[in-house]
């Protein structure tokens, strides 16, 4: 699916978080989000998602996101809910699902995504990675052709991180277009086709390879970061 | 004891409460879980400006409290959308506006009011032929819309952006809940009274959160705990000859205390 993106711009009252962007996603890209913290990643995803108002034009397939819901698939940073409601893994997947061909796409997914031990599990006790995987478990039921992931490996461990990307990478050679927020600038640099610096305004937008450098993480980060310097904290 | 069960108005006491009790068990757990019990409560109160009207023009004010119920509910849906109030704020300015009016509505009727005493305190042994049936047709109206949005009520409690990216009309959803949550609030005035309703609403669902390690389960033991709490409460305030709905109430109350410190000593 093309998402692009016209002069987009978000107050929240008078304070500017997005000012004027302009990008295109091509169908079949993967395509990562970087910037420090508050720079209007997420803001970005919650206004193509219409989950916001903004000024400006988003459109998914020259069409409003509207018409785009039942394709589109979301795993937000955080997610919200009571963790005292007594739901169960099975079950709060299960309501997800509309079709017999959704009801075996996730005998797959529970099985790739290494839930199956999980599933009578209730979601008020996972650990933040095993509540991370059945957020993005529950945006995959329904096959989306675009996914947007907002930090989604956030809490998975390391390796698991891994498999992940690989698991998107997979997705997306099956035709499935890729946004994602990310800090993880190695597996940026690896994964994805086109990076959107962002930091209030777009501050550079190509390949990892013209993006990633030394000069414009600087601009970007204002210290000095890199595929080779990053470190976890 | 159980020659008083043979009584007809008993017999409709025991269906309506019955019927009541499962629908306020079902809507109660998503009342509950939106942690928005005082929108019923609220709405309960606000009530009262409906029965006050309908005394005083001489509409049943059983109807009337549920049309000014329906509108309030749809009141209380656009401020919370259109303003920046809060949700609880917006429901006690109702809440208050209801009360009020209706005080000053009842000022003009200085006779005793029988249909006042039974709104504040409920009355469900006084319950006409005519008015289990109107309770059965709305009760099964709202039984359809739970049946039929089951799965996506679930979603919209556990989290709202998700419904909305799931496609569904979250707006609407939310609407059609508030005036649900208003009608069968208001239908179960009739057993409970407007001081009591809200307790039905909450306790069987408070126990069954206690007990349930499934969604399923907590619906299931919702449902049962309000029919056992009903069905005990009215017994015993026959056999006591005490007020149904405090009794109903003070049954649940018991129940939920005794469930709180015994599944607390499992775990």
């Amino acid at each position: 699916m093309e998402v692009k993106v016209k002069n987009l711009t978000v107050k929240f009252d008078s304070r500017v978080i997005l000012n004027n962007l302009n990008f295109v996603v091509q169908p079949g890209e993967i395509a990562a989000i970087i910037g420090p913290n508050g720079s209007g990643k997420t803001t970005l995803f919650r206004a193509i998602l219409g989950l916001i108002n903004y000024q400006g034009e988003i459109n998914i397939n020259s069409r409003s996101v509207k018409d785009h819901l039942n394709q589109i698939g979301y795993v937000p940073q955080y997610f919200d809910f009571d963790r005292t409601i007594p739901i169960t893994v099975k079950e709060f997947l299960n309501f997800f699902i509309r079709t017999k061909e959704e009801h075996k796409n996730l005998k797959n997914l529970f099985d790739n995504w290494g839930l199956t031990k999980f599933k009578n599990s209730l979601i008020g006790r996972l650990s933040g990675g095993q509540l991370q995987k059945v957020l993005i478990v529950s945006s995959l039921i329904k096959q989306p052709k675009l996914l947007l992931l907002d930090e989604a490996a956030a809490g998975i461990d390391i390796e698991a991180s891994q498999d992940f990307y690989e698991l998107i990478k997979k997705l997306n050679q099956q035709g499935v277009t890729v946004m994602m927020i990310s800090h993880e600038l190695n597996l940026v640099y690896r994964f994805a086709d086109k990076i959107i610096c962002l930091n209030r305004d777009l501050i550079c937008l190509g390949t990892p390879k013209e993006v990633i450098t030394d000069n414009t993480l600087r601009r970007l980060y204002g210290e000095e970061v890199g595929p080779r310097k990053h470190r976890h904290h | 004891m159980l020659a008083i069960f043979q009584f007809p108005f008993v017999q409709r006491a025991l269906i309506a409460g019955m019927f009541l009790a499962l629908l306020l068990a079902v809507l109660g757990v998503f009342v509950v879980l939106r942690r928005m019990s005082f929108l019923a409560d609220g709405i309960a109160h606000a009530s009262l400006a409906g029965v006050a009207f309908g005394l005083l023009v001489g509409i049943y004010p059983l109807a009337a409290a549920l049309l000014v119920g329906v509108l309030f509910a749809v009141v209380i849906f656009i401020l919370e959308r259109k303003t920046s109030l809060s949700l609880d704020s917006i429901i006690n300015l109702i809440f208050t506006t209801g009360l009020a009016l209706g005080v000053v509505l009842l000022s003009f009727k200085s006779t005793y009011q029988p249909d006042l005493i039974s709104f504040l305190f409920g009355n469900i042994l006084a319950i006409s032929a005519d008015e289990l049936k109107f309770m059965l047709v709305l009760g099964v109206g709202i039984g359809l819309f739970l049946i039929l949005n089951y799965k996506s009520l679930v979603i919209l409690v556990v989290n709202k952006e998700k419904a909305y990216l799931h496609g569904l009309r979250v707006n609407w959803l939310q609407l059609a809940f508030y005036v649900l949550t208003a009608v069968i609030t208001i239908l179960g005035i009739k057993i409970l009274g407007v001081i009591l309703v809200g307790a039905l609403l909450v306790i069987p669902v408070s126990i069954a959160k206690l007990l349930a390690r499934s969604f399923k389960g907590l619906v299931f033991i919702s449902i049962i705990m309000s029919e056992i709490v009903f069905v005990l409460g009215i017994s015993l305030s026959i056999l006591l000859d005490l007020p149904t709905g405090a009794v109903i109430v003070l049954v649940g109350i018991l129940v939920f205390i005794l469930t709180a410190i015994t599944s607390g000593q499992k775990q």
